[in-house]
């Protein structure tokens, strides 16, 4: 089996976790090779619906708290709140606040609040008990898939003190703990019970995912590791019983010239864990050669376009649109984005730039808003909520540009899924994708790091001049030849055939 | 069925628990079924109920009915049994505190075990996280299977109790919380059932009546009602007069009902009783073990709740048919007491009747039977002690101690004595006159002064007046004649109390609980059934 080992398949996903869901797709295609699955390790009741949202079955994602609660595989039964059978209705009334939540009371005193499983009609997502007090006293956590699957206790200060998680009879198969670390109140401890008749103890939540990992590793002997968060490099490097582990390098590993900390432990600290590390460029494979002899770094694909033909082939392009893809975060830099688009509507009034992303805080969010407003650029920027399928790809399809403004990329899987688009790339020449993505001059620009006006320009240029972006646009659909789920099939192969060279 | 309500059955019992056996062994006898409910959680339950003859099946406590351990094999948790989930541990045994140490390789303190006396079996863990936190005590049931958890705070209190199958599942838990002038207190409880339906309540009454209710749901008959026999008030006072469905709910007495015994209509009353005294025509029937307190509670609260005299003591069959022994085979001028050597008891009276008694009768002993008291650092048995000093008593007044071999003791002593403040029965003075023993009482509410009949198997004196017990009980030494005409009294009285009797009047409140079942029923709707558009 291949085993790609992640945090979480989130409801608004990075690159990371698309380029993974990807993988898995890909693999389950690639003649000769095991099966690619999703291995998470956060508990996520939504995982199942953030599963389906990314197209993996239930068969193609482990998630180590379904492991350890034997709830891998349960189909989904909703669980309307009014027909709960833990709510004695004949004793306690359910009042509706609103579509998100009702309160359950007796005899007029409010004794549970039930939160509705959100985008759902009245499902349960949690009932938090008080006492007379009105203090919290516990909280009935529901899984998407409609089963009770934890139950929170609280501390007489109301701070979080265990969750013991359930098997779908209610056993408690696994417990975390709340207790002070130097007076602080932390987690200290994850204790499994009763685990194949034996109880296990752990200080931290990366030794249970250790632990973790040697059990399936156990299970399916000859499997194949590849970490994709630096965060999880320490539980892979130290797992018993894979025949190779790998880490995939999402992401540039230096900033300045100086190896970024989440890097050290396979680049510096514990190589010798690894059989290599997979990068999606010849370029950082380069550099890890001259910096980390140690490391054997072979290229493999980390995405393929994924264009959604039929959306391409009935939405008209905008003009004027620029359209920015991703997360709205400092190291992404939108505010610049926000500022070249400024000088460019004033050359090109009609211009319009969307910025399809989750902001990475509200406050962020704020600073942005606070841009547009002192830039005058009011509906002219339109901010888009994070989307995928059908929704992303009209985003795509409707723009004429597609900017990037990010310190550095892997490989900027945006910039490739804008390719099967046929969308010119404009953005800066700081990161390892993008010479592999653009060509210069070609199928876009690559601008040196914050040169604002040569930025401008191009983008105005591309917005103004109709054969320019003619020809830039079917440059870019045929740079997207390089990118098709097929070159990542071949792509891969080779990089797993170069894997046995370097075992 | 038949529920005898009580909060615990410990090995050492309280008259109350005596009374509730002695009904419990009646009901058996004569095969009308009852069970003894059990309010509190006690890890030992069964280790004592079984000893007091008690079978599993015929127990029914709270905890064990939530926790769906009514009747679980005997496991006991040994140490080696124990999975803390940590590897290279060992222990360091500390016997003198029944107790061992868990410790990791690294010193590091993972369990502190606490053991029976054979440093083996295991009653309660407390559990450390890798940060040294005390975080969690277990308490193992008898039985064998941890039945309570209680989980601790960072500021070291228990926070969350819950309370465990003994398959492990958590069915009950119950919160500690800071009201609003910051005292911690129980906040609420919360139930999951065996449907998987889940109850909060804000106090264990709330939760009583919750189960009485289940128990009035398992065992419905239209046939029958369930009857409630509530014998520890404070247990289901307020629980008996909301139940979900009908029942036949029983106050029973088992004391005075003032807080001055002697004065039936003392404004002050008895505040363990205060409650259902004051609700008793919620109840369907009230029980006193005496004809005299029954009279008592009828002129003063005119109760709509039936009264009955039931007596609490039962002499038994084997008792009254046993070979009688003639005063003149006794130890003469042996005198004896059973009793808590405690406050109410007032023993130090009859040490001042005996010391009188002694000037004239220099064989004449007392022997007191019973574990002595240890409030305010054994106070009764001091004011014995001095009495005994001042009248240079230490050759004729023993402290026994508590025995069982009550027959032996008693078949031979000559004369019994009761010097209480108050009492709710007194069974050994029942017991007393069972084995032929000349009975002296002060003239003290309830029981001593109906069991004992001034004249006919002892004398009855005026309260408080140890100098007229004094001389009654000398009036009787220097009387052979006398002294056998009371004890055979003694013999003949003991028959008011024969299983038979005291049978009959349990027959007399099961029977009206029937007679009154169908028109309970009808009011509440239970005899009609709905036709098809559902009207009744």
């Amino acid at each position: 089996m291949n085993y790609f080992v992640s945090e979480n398949i989130f409801t608004f996903n990075s690159g990371t976790e698309h380029a993974q869901a990807r993988r898995v797709k890909l693999f389950a295609a690639l003649s000769g090779e095991a099966q690619g699955v999703y291995v998470t390790r956060n508990y996520n009741r939504f995982l199942a619906r953030d599963r389906e949202a990314v197209g993996l079955t239930a068969q193609q994602s482990l998630n180590m708290y379904d492991f350890f609660q034997n709830t891998q595989d349960v189909p989904r039964v909703e669980a309307p709140l009014r027909e709960l059978k833990e709510l004695p209705l004949d004793h306690y009334k359910i009042d509706a606040e609103g579509p998100n939540s009702s309160t359950l009371s007796h005899a007029g005193r409010e004794i549970a609040n039930i939160a509705v499983m959100p985008a759902t009609v009245g499902l349960v997502n949690t009932i938090t008990y008080q006492d007379r007090f009105g203090s919290l006293v516990a909280r009935d956590n529901y899984d998407w898939r409609g089963f009770k699957s934890s139950v929170d206790y609280f501390h007489p200060t109301g701070d979080l003190a265990r969750t013991v998680y359930l098997n779908l009879e209610g056993q408690p198969v696994l417990e975390t703990v709340h207790m002070n670390i130097d007076g602080q109140l932390r987690p200290t401890m994850w204790k499994l019970l009763n685990y194949k008749g034996k109880n296990y103890r752990f200080n931290y939540e990366d030794q249970l995912f250790l632990f973790f990992l040697n059990e399936v590793l156990a299970a399916a002997p000859g499997s194949r590791l590849i970490s994709d968060r630096r965060t999880l490099d320490a539980a892979v490097g130290q797992a018993q019983g894979a025949s190779e582990k790998w880490a995939y390098l999402h992401d540039v590993h230096e900033a300045h010239g100086e190896l970024l900390p989440a890097y050290a432990e396979v680049l510096r600290d514990h190589p010798e864990n690894f059989t290599g590390v997979f990068v999606a460029t010849a370029a950082q494979q380069a550099d890890l050669a001259k910096k980390h002899p140690a490391v054997h770094a072979v290229i493999a694909p980390d995405t393929f376009v994924e264009a959604d033909a039929e959306v391409a082939g009935t939405t008209a392009h905008i003009p004027g649109r620029i359209v920015m893809i991703g997360r709205l975060a400092p190291e992404k830099r939108p505010d610049q984005a926000l500022r070249i688009f400024a000088t460019v509507k004033k050359r090109v009034p009609t211009a319009t730039l969307e910025l399809r992303g989750y902001a990475s805080s509200e406050e962020y969010m704020q600073t942005l808003k606070a841009i547009v407003e002192k830039e005058g650029l009011g509906d002219s920027v339109i901010f888009s909520p994070y989307a995928t399928g059908e929704e992303l790809a009209r985003s795509y399809a409707q723009a004429q540009v597609i900017l990037s403004t990010s310190e550095h990329e892997g490989l900027g899987m945006h910039l490739v899924d804008a390719l099967g688009y046929g969308l010119p790339i404009v953005e800066y020449g700081v990161t390892y994708g993008g010479p592999e993505v653009v060509k210069q001059g070609e199928n876009g620009w690559l601008v040196p790091d914050g040169n604002r006006k040569q930025m401008t320009d191009k983008l105005v240029g591309l917005l103004t001049d109709s054969a320019e972006w003619q020809k830039m646009h079917d440059a870019a659909l045929n740079q997207a030849a390089h990118f098709t789920r097929e070159a990542a099939a071949r792509g891969w192969q080779e990089a797993l055939r170069a894997a046995v060279a370097v075992q | 069925m038949n529920f005898f309500v009580n909060a615990s059955m410990q090995a050492q019992k309280s008259g109350i628990e005596h009374a509730q056996l002695k009904r419990f062994e009646l009901f058996n006898a004569n095969g009308e079924a009852s069970r003894i409910v059990i309010r509190d959680w006690d890890p030992n339950l069964h280790l004592n109920t079984r000893a007091a003859g008690i079978p599993d099946r015929q127990l029914i406590s709270m905890f064990d009915y939530f926790q769906d351990a009514e009747q679980v094999e005997d496991h006991p948790i040994r140490l080696d049994d124990l999975d803390l989930g940590v590897l290279n541990t060992h222990t360091q045994p500390e016997p003198e505190n029944s107790r061992t140490l868990i410790v990791a390789a690294t010193g590091q303190l993972v369990a502190r075990v606490n053991l029976l006396p054979d440093m083996q079996t295991v009653r309660s863990t407390e559990l450390f996280d890798g940060y040294n936190n005390l975080y969690l005590v277990e308490h193992y049931d008898s039985r064998g299977f941890v039945s309570l958890q209680q989980w601790y705070t960072p500021d070291n209190k228990i926070g969350t109790e819950i309370w465990l199958t003994p398959a492990g599942k958590p069915v009950l838990e119950s919160f500690n919380r800071d009201d609003v002038r910051g005292n911690r207190q129980k906040s609420g409880w919360r139930l999951t059932d065996r449907d998987r339906t889940i109850w909060e309540f804000d106090t264990i009454e709330e939760l009583t009546k919750h189960f009485l209710d289940d128990l009035n749901r398992d065992f419905w008959s239209l046939e029958k009602p369930n009857v409630f026999v509530l014998d520890r008030s404070h247990l289901a006072e307020w629980g008996l007069l909301y139940l979900d469905q009908p029942a036949y709910t029983v106050m029973h007495m088992h004391n005075a009902q003032t807080g001055n015994a002697q004065d039936p209509f003392d404004h002050v009353l008895n505040n363990n009783y205060e409650f259902a005294l004051n609700a008793l025509d919620r109840y369907d029937a009230v029980v006193s073990a005496t004809h005299k307190q029954t009279r008592d509670i009828v002129r003063r609260f005119k109760p709509r709740a039936k009264p009955f005299t039931i007596p609490v003591g039962v002499v038994p069959n084997r008792l009254l048919n046993a070979e009688r022994t003639p005063v003149a085979q006794r130890q003469f001028g042996k005198i004896v007491a059973f009793a808590r050597i405690a406050h109410e008891k007032h023993l130090d009276d009859l040490v001042r009747a005996v010391a009188i008694v002694h000037k004239g009768f220099p064989q004449v002993t007392l022997d007191l039977y019973g574990y002595p008291d240890p409030s305010d650092n054994y106070a009764a048995r001091r004011a014995i002690e001095e009495v005994v000093k001042a009248a240079h008593l230490e050759d004729v007044v023993t402290l026994k101690g508590y025995t069982n071999d009550i027959d032996q003791v008693e078949n031979s002593a000559m004369m019994f004595g009761v010097t209480s403040r108050m009492e709710g029965f007194n069974l050994a003075v029942m017991e007393a006159i069972a084995h032929g023993l000349i009975a002296f009482s002060y003239d003290v509410n309830y029981g001593p002064n109906e069991i004992v009949e001034d004249g006919v198997n002892g004398n009855v004196v005026p309260f408080n007046d140890y100098e007229a017990m004094a001389a009654a009980m000398l009036k009787v030494l220097r009387d052979p004649a006398l002294a056998q005409q009371y004890s055979t009294g003694a013999y003949d009285s003991a028959a008011r109390y024969s299983e038979q009797n005291v049978w009959t009047a349990w027959q007399k409140l099961l029977q009206d609980a029937d007679a009154q079942w169908p028109v309970k029923l009808a009011a509440n709707r239970y005899l009609t059934q709905p036709d098809e558009e559902g009207v009744r």
